[in-house]
C-alpha cells in the first residue's frame, strides 16, 4: 500500500544528488467519489496528487517509486465554507482561490499573508491546501499560520473519518499522522481571528523561506498564539514567547521579551539556506514583525 | 527593432542543440565517477553491453581501439588511471531509447579506489603559500609580476590598507543545456552540437579524439546561450566516440541537474589586496589571487595573468607586486563565466579603492578620478592606454548620483564601481559578402548565441555601410567545412572583431561597384524586393552591374577579414608565467542605490545606473538590452549566486531553487548610459559590449551596502546573513 505522503515520509533513501534519470512512467487515474478515491490510493503502487506540483520533482529525486498517479480532482473537496465560527477549506482547493476570497484577507489576514507568500500565481492557481499539509515541509509558508490558528485536520480512511489537531498530525519533516489509505478531506481555522505571517528569504520572490513566522489570536485562548517555521524538521509552537503575549494588545516591552524568547532553549538547524545562528537572530526580529502587523489598532475614544 | 530569428523562436520552430534528432540515432548517457578523487583499476563495460537497446559502451580501455594513437594523452575522453572529480564521466553508453541508455550508465560498477580529496581552497592554503609553492603539486598556473620598488613604497606610506576579499563559485546558468548529435561517416567525423565556437570546438575535439582538423565537421545550432559556458569542446567527444563505436548517430545531452553538477562553473577564489598610500596618492599596490581551479584551468597561464591585472588597472599605480597560484581542487574543471573572473576581481578592487576613500575622506568617485587611467599613460606593464572613457563615465555616474541622493530615503546606499574590460581581443576572423540582385547575404562561421550579436549586429554593421535596410540583408549559416573561419563568439569581440570583417568586406563591395560605375556608390537602396545603386548621377539597378557571371553564380562576392592587433608589454616585469596586454581599453561604471534591513541584513536595489563605454553605439535597441541583462546577471553574481560544496566535493545547491538567479522581482529600474567618442577598434569605433555590463554590478552593490550601513562585506554574494555579520550583529558558525 503506497500513499504518496507514506512513501515521502519513509523513503529515506532519497538520492537528491542523484545526476540524470530515466524518464517516468505511470498510468493516471481521476476518481470521483471519495469511495474510488479511498479504493484507488489504497492500491499498491499508487500515489495520492491534488495539484501535483511536487509530483515530478519527486519522482526526479526518487523520493516516490509509484507507477500509478491517483487525482483527487473529482472529489468535492474544493470548498471554502464558513459555518459555526470556523472557516473549512476543502483538500483540494486551490490556494489562489483562497487568496482571491475577499473575506479571507479581513477575518485572516494572516492566512491570507502566508497563502501569498506561496510560490508564484501560476503555481497558487494549482497547488492546495491539502497537498501542503501531506507535504510537510519544515520550510512550508503554509503550516506556521495553520499551527498558530490551532487549525484541525479533518481525514477519511476507508474505516471512517477523523478530526486531528494540526499539532497533533505533524510529526516531523515530511512526516505526518496519516494512515496509509487515508486522505485529507479539509482543513478547518477559527475566524476571525487577528494573525499575521512574515518570512525571510535569500531571494524574495519563488525561494523557500529560511524563517517563516505567525502569530494569531484564536477566540478563547489566553494569549497570542506563535509559530515558527524553518527552523527545526517541523512548524512549531513557542510558548516561551507565548506567555509574554496574554494582552490583545501587549505592551512593547512584551513584545520584546516574547521576540527574545520565542527561540530559547530551542536548537535550530545550520544548513545550506541559512546558520543556526542567523535563524535565531531572524526569528527575534520577524516575531516582533509579525506582532506589529497582526496586533489590532486600539479603538479610536 | 526586427530581430530576423524572432519569429522562428517565438513560434518554436528554431532548431537549439536539444531539438536536433537524426533519423537512426542513438541516445548516449555518460557514466559519472562516484568519488571526488579516485585511483581507476576497472571499468568493466562487458556486462551492460548486453543490456536490453545497448548498440555500444566505450571506457578508457577502448580509447587505443577507437582513436588514432589513443586519442590525446594528457586530455584523454575518459581518464585511463585517476578521477579528478565527482561524476567526471568515465565511460559512456549508446542505446536506442534515453532510457535503454541511461539504465544501462548506472548499471556499469567502476572499480575505484577512493583517494583523499581537497574541495576547499583554504584546506591546501592555510596560510599564504610564498614563493617556494609555485613549482609544488597541484599548482597548475603561477603567475608573478613586479615593477618600481613596492616594498619601499610600503616602508614610507602614509596609510596601509590590508584586505582579503572572498568569491563563490557561479554557473552561467543558460536556459539551453548542452546537448550534440555525433555520426561518423566515409572518415568524416561529424558533430551538430549548441556552440559558441564552432570551429573552437573543431580544434579542441580533434585534438582531444587524436584526429584532424580536417577529417572534423562542427555544425552549429541555435544557441540557447552561453554566458562563457559552450565555448570549447564538452559533450563533442563523447558523442564521437560512441557514433564511432557503434556505427550510427548518436545523440547525447544533458539534464539540467547535469548542466549544474558537471557544466564548467567558475569556481571560487580567495584574493588579498594591500595598498600604500602617501598623501591621497596611491604609491603601491600588492596583490595576490588563489584561483580555486577545479580538476583544470583551460587556458590557465592566460586565465591567472589576465585575472590578476584586474586587481591593479585601471589605474596608475607607480610600483606593484602581484603573484596569482592556480589551484588545483577536485571539482569539475574551470570554465569561463562572462567576462571570466573580472566581477570577482573588480569586486575586491572596487571594494579595496572605496575603503581606501573612506580612510582618506575622500569623495570615492574623486579618489578614482585622481588615479584612473586616461589615454596615453602606460599600463602596469607599460602598454600606452587607448582611447578610454572611464574618466568621462565615472563624471556621468557623480552626476547621476547627484541627483539621486536628492531624493534617496534616509538608511538607503549609494555605491559606484569602475570596471575595466579589453574587449575585441585579438583573435581572428572573417566573413563573406555575396551581393546579389535581392539580397545582400552576411557569410560566416558562427551561430546566434541569444545576444544578437551575429543575427543582429552584423547586418546593424552592413546596413551602416550600404545603406541597405535590415530586410534585404541576411546572415548565413554553415558548418565549419564550407564556413569562412572565425574564432567564436565570446570575448565581447562579436560586433568589434566579426563586426570590422563585414566592415571592411562591405567597403570592399561599394568599391567594386563604384569602380564599375566609374563613379563612387553612395549608397545601396532595396525598392520593391531589388538593390539598385544609388550614384550622384541617379539610381542603378543592380542587374546592370553584375557580370555574367555573378549573375548566375550567386552574385558579387568579397570577403573581408579582421585580426586584432593589441599592443605589447613590459616582459621585463614579469617574473614568472604569462601576462598579456590588452585590446580595446573598455570602461563599465555602475551606480546603484540599495536599501538595507538593519536587523536582517536583506539588501534590495532600488535602482541602478550603468555607463558604458562604447566607442560608438551601433544598434542601440540591442545595446540597451545587452546592458540590461547584464546587470541582472551581475546582481545575480552580487546578492544570491553562489555554488556551495560538500567537504567531499559535491555540489550541495545543483538546481535553481537554491542556486538563486535574480528573478524580475530583484531587478530594479535600470538606466543605460552609452557613453561615446573614445573609439575602438571595431567598426565605426564601436567596443565589445558583451561582457563588460556585468563587471562592475557586485563592486557596486557592495560599495551601496556599504554606504547604508557602514559595514564592509568582503565574500560574494553579499546575502542578508553576511551583511548582519558585517555589522557585527551576528556570530557562530556560518552555513553548512
Amino acid at each position: 500500500m503506497r500513499v504518496y505522503l507514506a512513501s515521502v515520509a519513509t523513503d529515506g533513501k532519497a538520492n537528491s544528488h542523484a545526476l540524470a534519470r530515466p524518464p517516468v512512467t505511470f498510468s493516471f487515474v481521476q476518481p470521483t467519489s471519495v469511495e474510488a478515491a479511498l479504493r484507488a490510493v489504497g492500491t499498491p503502487g499508487s500515489v495520492a496528487i491534488a495539484g501535483g506540483t511536487d509530483l515530478l520533482l519527486d519522482f526526479d529525486n526518487q523520493r516516490i517509486a509509484a507507477d500509478r498517479v491517483v487525482s483527487l480532482n473529482g472529489l468535492p473537496w474544493k470548498h471554502l465554507t464558513r459555518a459555526g465560527g470556523r472557516l473549512v477549506v476543502g483538500s483540494t482547493l486551490p490556494l489562489r482561490r483562497i487568496e482571491l476570497d475577499p473575506r479571507v484577507a479581513v477575518d485572516l489576514p494572516g492566512l491570507y499573508q502566508s497563502v501569498h507568500a506561496v510560490g508564484g500565481v501560476p503555481l497558487r492557481h494549482r497547488a492546495t491546501m491539502g497537498g501542503n499539509l501531506v507535504r510537510a515541509s519544515p520550510a512550508s509558508d503554509l503550516l506556521p499560520v495553520l499551527l498558530a490558528l490551532e487549525a484541525t485536520v479533518h481525514i477519511v480512511g476507508a474505516y471512517g473519518s477523523r478530526a486531528s489537531s494540526l499539532d497533533d498530525f505533524l510529526r516531523g519533516s515530511r512526516s505526518v499522522d496519516l494512515a496509509p489509505g487515508e486522505l485529507i478531506e479539509s482543513v478547518s481555522v477559527p475566524y476571525p481571528a487577528p494573525s499575521a505571517y512574515v518570512w525571510q528569504r535569500v531571494r524574495p520572490a519563488k525561494d523557500i523561506s529560511q524563517v517563516g513566522v505567525a502569530v494569531a489570536r484564536v477566540p478563547g485562548a489566553g494569549h497570542w498564539n506563535v509559530a515558527l517555521g524553518g527552523v527545526v524538521p517541523r512548524p512549531i509552537r513557542s510558548p516561551s514567547a507565548e506567555r509574554h503575549l496574554t494582552r490583545l494588545r501587549p505592551k512593547a516591552e512584551e513584545i520584546t521579551r516574547a521576540a527574545e524568547a520565542a527561540s530559547e532553549g530551542v536548537a535550530f538547524a545550520t544548513d545550506r539556506r541559512a546558520s543556526e545562528a542567523y535563524r535565531h537572530l531572524l526569528v527575534s526580529v520577524l516575531v516582533r514583525r509579525a506582532l506589529d502587523k497582526a496586533i489590532p489598532p486600539e479603538a479610536p475614544s | 527593432m526586427t530581430r530576423s530569428d524572432g519569429p522562428a523562436k517565438l513560434e518554436g520552430r528554431a532548431e537549439f542543440g536539444t531539438d536536433v534528432e537524426v533519423p537512426g540515432m542513438l541516445w548516449g548517457a555518460l557514466v559519472y565517477a562516484p568519488v571526488a578523487h579516485g585511483r581507476i583499476r576497472r571499468v568493466p563495460l562487458s556486462g551492460v553491453r548486453s543490456m536490453p537497446g545497448v548498440a555500444a559502451a566505450v571506457g578508457p580501455d577502448d580509447l587505443d581501439r577507437l582513436l588514432p594513437g589513443g586519442g590525446d594523452r594528457n586530455r584523454p575522453v575518459f581518464p585511463r588511471t585517476e578521477v579528478m572529480y565527482r561524476n567526471q564521466p568515465i565511460a559512456a553508453v549508446a542505446a536506442r531509447t534515453a532510457s535503454e541508455a541511461r539504465a544501462a550508465a548506472d548499471a556499469v560498477r567502476a572499480d575505484i579506489e577512493e583517494l583523499p580529496a581537497l574541495i576547499d581552497l583554504e584546506t591546501r592554503f592555510p596560510e599564504w603559500p610564498g614563493p617556494e609553492a609555485a613549482r609544488s603539486e597541484g599548482i597548475i598556473a603561477h603567475v608573478h609580476a613586479r615593477h618600481g620598488d613596492p616594498d619601499g613604497a610600503f616602508r614610507s606610506a602614509d596609510l596601509v590598507l590590508t584586505e582579503t576579499y572572498r568569491t563563490s563559485g557561479i554557473h552561467q546558468v543558460a536556459i539551453e543545456p548542452h546537448a550534440c548529435v555525433a555520426r561518423v561517416d566515409g572518415g568524416v567525423w561529424h558533430v551538430t552540437t549548441t556552440t559558441q565556437t564552432p570551429f573552437g570546438v573543431r580544434e579542441d575535439a580533434a585534438e582531444i579524439l587524436g584526429i584532424r582538423e580536417a577529417d572534423l565537421v562542427v555544425e552549429g545550432t541555435w544557441v540557447g546561450g552561453g554566458f562563457g559556458g559552450k565555448g570549447a569542446a564538452f559533450l563533442e567527444p563523447y558523442a564521437l566516440l560512441l557514433a564511432a563505436a557503434a556505427g550510427r548517430p548518436v545523440r547525447l545531452g544533458f539534464g539540467y541537474r547535469e548542466e549544474f553538477l558537471l557544466g564548467r562553473s567558475t569556481l571560487p577564489s580567495i584574493i588579498r589586496i594591500e595598498t600604500a598610500v602617501s598623501g591621497r596618492r596611491i604609491e603601491a599596490r600588492r596583490v595576490r589571487l588563489l584561483l580555486d581551479s577545479g580538476a583544470s584551468l583551460p587556458g590557465r597561464d592566460f586565465a591567472t595573468g589576465y585575472s590578476i591585472g584586474f586587481l591593479l588597472g585601471p589605474y596608475k599605480i607607480p610600483a606593484f607586486e602581484m603573484e596569482g597560484y592556480a589551484v588545483r581542487t577536485n571539482k569539475p574543471p574551470f570554465g569561463p563565466h562572462r567576462a571570466p573572473f573580472a566581477p570577482q576581481c573588480v569586486f575586491a578592487l572596487e571594494s579595496h579603492m572605496d575603503e581606501l576613500a573612506r580612510r582618506l575622506a575622500v569623495d570615492p568617485i574623486a579618489f578614482r578620478l585622481e588615479h584612473v587611467w586616461a589615454e596615453g599613460d602606460p599600463t602596469q606593464f607599460g602598454q600606452r592606454v587607448g582611447p578610454f572613457g572611464a574618466r568621462a563615465a565615472l563624471e556621468a555616474a557623480r552626476a547621476r548620483i547627484a541627483a539621486w541622493r536628492t531624493d534617496a530615503p534616509a538608511g538607503h546606499g549609494i555605491g559606484v564601481a569602475l570596471g575595466f574590460w579589453s574587449t575585441g581581443t585579438g583573435a581572428g576572423g572573417e566573413t563573406r559578402l555575396r551581393l546579389s540582385e535581392r539580397e545582400l547575404v552576411i557569410e560566416q562561421g558562427e551561430r546566434e548565441i541569444g545576444s544578437g550579436s551575429v543575427i543582429r549586429g552584423l547586418v546593424a554593421v552592413a546596413e551602416r555601410v550600404t545603406g541597405l535596410p535590415a530586410e534585404s540583408i541576411r546572415v548565413a549559416y554553415s558548418d565549419t567545412s564550407t564556413a569562412p573561419y572565425d574564432t567564436g563568439v565570446f570575448g565581447s569581440r562579436t560586433v568589434g572583431a566579426l563586426g570590422q570583417a563585414v566592415e571592411k568586406a562591405a567597403k570592399t563591395l561599394l568599391g567594386i561597384l563604384g569602380e564599375r560605375l566609374g563613379t563612387p556608390p553612395v549608397r545601396l537602396e532595396f525598392a520593391e524586393g531589388r538593390i539598385a545603386v544609388l550614384t550622384n548621377k541617379g539610381l542603378r539597378g543592380l542587374e546592370t552591374l553584375l557580370t555574367d557571371t555573378e549573375r548566375t553564380a550567386g552574385g558579387l562576392l568579397v570577403g573581408g577579414r579582421h585580426f586584432g592587433t593589441p599592443g605589447t608589454i613590459d616582459e621585463s616585469r614579469v617574473l614568472d608565467g604569462t601576462f598579456y596586454p590588452y585590446s580595446d581599453f573598455t570602461a563599465a561604471v555602475h551606480a546603484c542605490e540599495v536599501n538595507v534591513d538593519p536587523e536582517t541584513g536583506a539588501v534590495r536595489v532600488v535602482r541602478s545606473a550603468a555607463f558604458h563605454d562604447v566607442g560608438v553605439v551601433v544598434d542601440r535597441p540591442m545595446a540597451v538590452a545587452q546592458i540590461e541583462g547584464g546587470v541582472a546577471m551581475g546582481l545575480g553574481e552580487a546578492l544570491t549566486e553562489e555554488a556551495l560544496w560538500s567537504s567531499d566535493g559535491r555540489l550541495l545547491n545543483p538546481g535553481l531553487l537554491d542556486y538563486r538567479i535574480p528573478t524580475l522581482g530583484e531587478v530594479p529600474s535600470i538606466e543605460v548610459v552609452p557613453i561615446e567618442g573614445f573609439l575602438g577598434a571595431g567598426p565605426f569605433g564601436a567596443k565589445g559590449l558583451g561582457e563588460p555590463p556585468v563587471i562592475a554590478v557586485p563592486a557596486a552593490v557592495a560599495n551601496a551596502v556599504a554606504a547604508a550601513t557602514g559595514a564592509r562585506v568582503f565574500e560574494l554574494p553579499l546575502t542578508a546573513e553576511r551583511v548582519v555579520r558585517a555589522l557585527k550583529r551576528l556570530e557562530g558558525p556560518a552555513r553548512a
